[in-house]
């Protein structure tokens, strides 16, 4: 486990990291800068169209300290994206309308700098991670079922 | 007349004679009609010369009234044989003096009336010439002289003609008989020879010998160059037909296929090579109905009656059955025969191949179990994907439950419902593993439930309605990992055909199989509103690597489906219509509730 990760050494209730600041999405023009300045969590976008996934996942990385939201379609999640600009979008790959990678590289295009993690139930993560790179995108894949104890250990990994 | 029929020499003959007598006679009534009336115009003129005479003489005893002198004068008449009377008469017709060519005397005839111009007057009558003539003295007449002469010598020499007649005639024919006999030869000979000829064309099929020719120019000689001539074109055709028949012979020999030709009554005359190859059987042994023998006595009595069945209509053959080899190992083998007709439509002859389709059979097995564990791999992906989600969900549970001890007993509910529909998947999943080399009852409404449960995710996905409508106690005898496989296809198919948002709807209820054979089956139709099936897709929909989902199928799925519906002697059918805004595909599935074993 990573250090500064001890929850499971504390029942309960867990010790939340320190939180970071990150440098949002330097896209953010110059004048936006006072605020995000302001943000202390890292802003992670949940989209699972199983609903009870998307919601389970949020309210464990908000106890993480995280600031996560949870929506359930790709649509909704673009809406969101944009007007909250998240630092990472975490989404599950086989959904209806927009599948996962389509909505990562929507998201993209309107948060540049998002950093954009897909997990799938399907085994077939490398054709899927060929998809997105031919398009010039690094997705990160996860595969379902990911505890949530890696799940976090990911999403500071690389952060 | 048969025999007059059968022989042109007779015929000749016969005409020959006809004709010389013919001839023969006419002139010969020409002549003697000719010598006749002489004989006759003679035998008026030397009576009326005989009359002048007996006249000149009996002027004085007329003048002088001396009968006696005038009988003496008559009796002179003794000398012409044929003068039957001769009499005298006064100029007032009274009779003066006459001869009786018989001795005894008759009454005297009395004068026939003579007009007063006439100086004499004759007559024929009653087998019999009369002449009456006027004896005149010193330009006065002194009296007539009446002469009766019989025609004894007009018959005598009538009758020596017709002998005449007879013996020249018969002569004649007899010595045209000869002549014609010798003449006939040079016309019927030549033709003899023609005849000789063509029956030797006909019976020893050698189109190369020639008619000898006569040397004349005439009509005999024409036919002998007409026919010589058809024997050249003839000769050229039939050596075209041999060198036709040999490429055939060639060709048949050269293809990897067994081929062979039988008659209309279906015995076997001919086979190539390769046939006597595989069989290792010679043509002694296979002539007629002898290929019985390289035939597996199991299949053969079918054989035999899809056979006599295609020889009785004419209608093309077309059976799978295995042949023995040489080497004792059956192959399979398709056999095709088609008829060959003449210009009447009448079979003269069966063509058959046999291609050995023993690779093809194994291929295509392969391929069944190809897309058997194709199609395993993908329901294996789809249950990963069924089981992932809830275990997600039931991970993420157990964390928040460890994570906030007040809201435990909500979390864990949470999760056993997730569990649950983890052991529904595997539940039903199980049924695709179950062993089915033995058939079972099937409970149709149940399968179909358990198979729609698991493609609940992907329905779910793309808000896929699903209208169930089902019949009560459906049941059939088969294979129940394989009735699970056939409409988990169906039904995969039907998802992967509808936008979001589709419909489908299943029903199931008794119904007859539709090949006509009145069986019991159950009809389940798999409606689905997608986008339909193109014409140009819908015939080869069936066919193996047939598809136009690159990335997702194998192209097997319905092609196995097929299979699988054939060894449950079931029907599948497709309809579909690509109108936009109505589009829709339809597979009908028959399958019998029991099937028919052998």
């Amino acid at each position: 486990m990573a250090s500064g990760w001890q929850f499971s050494s504390v029942p309960g209730f867990p010790s939340f990291g320190e939180p970071k600041w990150i440098p949002a999405c330097a896209s953010a023009p110059a004048g936006e800068r006072e605020r995000l300045e302001d943000r202390r969590k890292l802003r992670i976008l949940v989209i699972d169209d199983e609903q009870l996934i998307a919601e389970t996942v949020e309210e464990i990385l908000k106890h993480e300290g995280f600031d996560a939201r949870a929506v359930f379609t790709s649509a909704a999640a673009m809406v969101l994206a944009e007007e909250w600009q998240p630092d990472i979008v975490l989404s599950d790959v086989i959904m209806p309308g927009l599948n996962g990678i389509e909505t990562g590289i929507r998201i993209r295009e309107l948060a540049p700098q998002c950093r954009v993690i897909l997990f799938s139930g399907q085994a077939a993560t490398v054709d899927l991670l060929e998809k997105a790179r031919s398009q010039g995108h690094r997705f990160e894949i996860l595969a379902k079922p990911i505890k949530p104890e890696q799940l976090v250990s990911v999403i500071r990994g690389r952060s | 007349m048969s025999a007059l029929r059968n022989s042109l020499s007779r015929k000749l003959t016969v005409m020959n004679m006809l004709v010389s007598g013919g001839a023969l006679l006419l002139a010969s009534l020409a002549f003697f009609a000719y010598d006749l009336i002489t004989f006759r115009s003679n035998l008026i003129n030397s009576t009326s010369v005989q009359a002048r005479i007996i006249g000149t003489n009996a002027v004085s005893t007329l003048i002088f009234n001396d009968p006696p002198s005038a009988e003496k004068t008559l009796s002179a008449l003794r000398a012409s044989r044929h003068i039957v009377y001769a009499g005298i008469y006064t100029p007032d017709g009274q009779f003066f003096s006459g001869y009786w060519r018989q001795q005894e005397t008759f009454p005297p005839v009395s004068l026939p009336a003579l007009s007063p111009q006439e100086t004499e007057h004759y007559w024929f009558q009653d087998h019999q010439f009369a002449l009456v003539q006027i004896i005149a003295f010193q330009n006065k007449p002194v009296g007539f002289v009446y002469i009766t002469s019989d025609l004894e010598a007009i018959y005598s020499r009538l009758r020596s003609y017709a002998i005449i007649l007879l013996v020249i005639v018969g002569a004649s024919l007899t010595a045209a008989l000869a002549l014609s006999r010798v003449a006939q030869r040079a016309v019927s000979q030549p033709i003899l020879r023609l005849a000789d000829t063509a029956a030797l064309v006909s019976r020893e099929r050698d189109y190369s010998v020639r008619a000898t020719a006569t040397g004349d120019q005439d009509e005999v000689a024409l036919l002998v160059d007409a026919f010589n001539e058809m024997l050249v074109e003839i000769q050229k055709r039939d050596s075209a037909l041999q060198e036709s028949e040999q490429q055939f012979r060639s060709l048949a020999d050269s293809i990897p296929q067994l081929a062979w030709m039988a008659e209309a009554t279906g015995d076997l005359f001919w086979y190539n090579h390769r046939w006597y190859e595989f069989t290792g059987t010679t043509p002694e042994q296979m002539a007629g109905w002898g290929w019985q023998a390289v035939h597996d006595p199991i299949t053969l009595p079918e054989v035999l009656i899809k056979w006599r069945a295609s020889l009785a209509t004419g209608e093309p053959f077309e059976m799978i059955f295995p042949l023995r080899g040489a080497n004792g190992e059956f192959r399979d083998f398709l056999t095709l025969a088609m008829p060959v007709r003449d210009a009447q439509g009448q079979v003269v002859r069966w063509f058959g191949t046999n291609t050995d389709i023993t690779e093809q059979r194994r291929s295509a097995e392969a391929l069944r179990q190809t897309e058997k564990l194709a199609a395993t791999g993908r329901l294996a992906a789809s249950i990963a994907h069924e089981i992932n989600n809830p275990l997600e969900a039931v991970i993420n549970l157990v964390y928040l439950a460890r994570m906030q001890p007040a809201n435990v007993a909500k979390y864990l509910t949470l999760a056993d419902q997730e569990l649950d529909r983890i052991a529904q998947i595997t539940k039903n999943t199980l049924g695709f593993y179950r062993d089915s080399t033995s058939r079972t009852d099937i409970n149709i409404s149940q399968l179909l439930q358990e198979v729609l449960a698991l493609y609940n995710g992907k329905l779910l996905f793309k808000r896929i309605t699903v209208r169930p409508e089902y019949a009560q106690g459906l049941h059939i005898s088969g294979f129940p990992g394989e009735i699970r496989q056939i409409f988990a296809n169906l039904i995969a198919n039907a998802i992967e055909a509808l936008p979001t948002n589709g419909l489908i709807t299943i029903r199931a209820a008794r119904s007859w199989l539709p090949d006509g054979s009145h069986r019991r089956a159950i009809r389940i139709t798999f409606f689905d509103n997608g986008t339909g099936i193109a014409p140009e897709h819908r015939r080869r929909i069936f066919e193996p690597f047939y598809t136009t989902k690159k990335d997702v199928g194998t192209g097997l799925g319905l092609w196995l489906t097929l299979s699988l519906v054939a060894k449950h002697q079931g029907v599948l059918r497709m309809r579909s219509n690509i109108r936009p805004g109505n589009s829709w595909t339809i597979f009908s599935l028959y399958l019998p509730e029991a099937p028919i074993t052998n």
